[in-house]
């Protein structure tokens, strides 16, 4: 059984159909790469797999449970999280603060016992701190610590936004173009976050538009056109898929 | 000599002098202006209630007014035509404040931005009509009368009533520092810092496995319970209690203190209402242009200081400390 699994997923806004009766489905521990023209639905696709736009028709199977209903929240707490195409962190506040933040999920005082602040709410202050502290390094933010995170550069960001969403402790994470607006010569410091967070053995999903990373990282590729899959396979076969080549007419050179 | 120094000028060094003017001052002024502090006291409570929906939680509510409204009537509803006692009844009514909150926060903060704010806004219309029109339960438009004060305390030297105005002055300041000293706790631990997330922004906090309205709706209600609890507090300082109280205006003038004094901060509720309430009585401003003059004020604070005073006072600190290291 696949990690995940969609079928038949159709999102109509109004007359058109962003994402068009998709089935593919995500094996536990691979790199699938998510790729095609501006506009294909790739977004919105990430947006149906995080509950964040419920689908016209169609399913979302996670881990054997049928998740295609469900709120944000509870998709992130079944362990899918995600980043946005438009960098999202918490721009008013620190760096260390957005991941204490990202930690509150896991918080179980109530409402009580962290006004009053019982030992047990404050231990578990501490452990979020902490917890907090391993992801920043692990994204390599350390020295960015307490700098206010609008100040951060895109590249930097990126790191924050992918922090955060590790900060739920994802099985599965979605990447919406990671290296968006960013630098050519920070891509790769980008790239070898992402072969990190493979190796605690996350399963990836992953939207890019920069096809030599693409190539070269993706287990698999599923290809997207007006909302349909139209290929899938090894990053070689939709290189030299025809309907592909198509679709990116004029794009050729990139492979 | 040098931390004496440092307390002195740090935060907490003002907060402490704050607290003893307010307790010195009152016995040396007269009872008009004890009067007067009451209200600042009982008017800054209600800005808290503000300032955690929409200070720290971005839900801007209009309706908070109607809260210290349900507060207050409950309360005088309770003593006077139940029969129940100070405390069971201040209990009660808070209780009924909040399952108020509760309930108009489910169907309203779905709604977000100004439709969120028109349903406040509208909740708080129906709110002071029906305080006006349920003559048999409210008394109507003449309000409602024989209000108890708290019961007397016995001490050794005899019994603390609050008959007067300088023991029910300190008995408010003492709400007002118990709602400040759990506000400042609450919006430090991870529950506020979750409220705060959400007036960051609410998609990346959701995607972080956070049940925002879930969130907002406790916020919602904490916050009618803080205007419920200024509201009881009106309610038995005033001994009588008419549907003004409730006007949706009201509600309105609550959110300029808050926005003058710097939402999202500790000190706003009380640097905005002592601003907006001390000033028309210095300058002896005929109380039925406060409302306008409110406005006003509002405007020109949003125009040239949306962070409010207090907000300002930190940039302000912000940038001369930048100075010093640069
Ligand atoms: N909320 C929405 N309402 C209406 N139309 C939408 C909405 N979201 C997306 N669309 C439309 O759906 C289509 C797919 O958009 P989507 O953002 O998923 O594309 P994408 O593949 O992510 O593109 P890009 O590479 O530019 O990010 C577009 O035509 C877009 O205009
Ligand atoms: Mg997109």
């Amino acid at each position: 059984m696949a990690l995940l699994e969609i079928s038949g997923l159709t999102k109509r806004f109004g007359g058109l159909s962003a994402v068009d009766d998709l089935n593919f489905s995500v094996k536990q521990g691979e790199l699938l790469s998510i790729i095609g023209p501006n506009g294909a639905g790739k977004t919105t696709l990430f947006n149906l797999m995080t509950g964040f736009y419920k689908p016209t028709s169609g399913k979302i199977i996670f881990k054997e449970k049928d998740i295609t209903r469900s709120k944000p929240h509870q998709v992130t707490r079944s362990g899918i999280s995600r980043t946005f195409q438009m960098t999202s962190i918490y721009s008013q506040t620190t760096v260390l603060e957005n991941l204490v933040i990202g930690q509150a999920l896991h918080a179980k005082s109530g409402l009580c016992s962290s006004i009053i602040g019982f030992p047990s709410a404050n231990r578990e202050r501490k452990k979020i701190q902490d917890k907090a502290e391993e992801i920043l390094s692990f994204v390599g933010l350390e020295d960015k610590r307490d700098k206010s995170a609008a100040g951060l550069t895109e590249e930097a960001q990126k790191r924050l936004s992918i922090g955060l969403a590790l900060s739920t402790e994802p099985e599965l994470l979605l990447l919406d173009e990671p290296t968006g607006g960013v630098n050519m010569e920070e891509i790769s410091g980008l790239i070898d976050l992402v072969d990190k967070i493979r190796q605690l053995n996350i399963t990836i999903c992953l939207i890019e538009h920069k096809m030599r990373m693409v190539m070269s990282i993706s287990d698999r590729i599923i290809v997207l056109s007006y909302g349909k899959n139209i290929a899938e396979g090894t990053p070689d076969a939709v290189a030299n898929n025809e309907e592909v080549i198509k679709a990116y007419l004029g794009e050729r050179c990139v492979f | 000599m040098e931390t004496l120094k440092n307390i002195i000028l740090s935060k907490t060094g003002i907060w402490l002098l704050l607290l003893v003017l307010a307790v010195v001052i009152p016995p040396m002024v007269g009872g008009y202006l004890t009067s007067m502090l009451i209200l600042i006291c009982i008017w800054t409570i209600l800005c808290f209630s503000v300032n955690l929906i929409y200070g720290y939680t971005g839900q801007l509510s209009l309706g908070q007014a109607a809260f210290f409204g349900i507060g207050a009537y409950a309360f005088g509803l309770l003593t006077v035509k139940v029969g129940l006692g100070f405390w069971p009844a201040f209990f009660l009514a808070i209780v009924i404040t909040g399952i108020f909150g509760f309930l108009i926060g489910i169907p309203a903060l779905k709604l977000r931005g100004p439709y969120f704010i028109l349903v406040t806004l509208g909740f708080s219309v129906i709110i002071g009509v029906v305080f006006v029109a349920w003559i048999e339960l409210t008394g109507g438009a003449n309000g409602l009368a024989g209000i108890p004060r708290p019961n007397p305390v016995p001490l050794p030297w005899g019994e603390l009533s609050f008959e007067s105005l300088l023991p029910m002055y300190y008995f408010i300041l003492f709400f007002l520092i118990i709602i400040m000293l759990l506000f400042s706790r609450l919006v430090k631990s991870l529950i506020g810092k979750t409220f705060i997330a959400i007036s960051y922004n609410e998609n990346l906090t959701e995607s972080l496995g956070i049940n925002t309205m879930g969130r907002k709706i406790m916020s919602f209600t904490i916050s009618a319970v803080i205007a419920g609890i200024a509201g009881v507090l009106y309610s038995s300082y005033n001994i009588v209690i008419s549907p003004e109280i409730a006007y949706f205006a009201k509600g309105m003038d609550v959110v300029a203190y808050l926005i003058v004094g710097g939402a999202g901060t500790m000190a706003g509720p009380f640097i905005g209402t002592f601003i907006l309430m001390a000033l028309p009585e210095i300058l002896q401003i005929v109380p039925s242009l406060n409302t306008l003059i409110n406005g006003i004020i509002l405007m020109l604070f949003l125009l040239f200081l949306p962070s409010g005073v207090s907000g300002g006072i930190l940039s302000l600190k912000e940038k001369f400390s930048k100075k010093r290291i640069g």
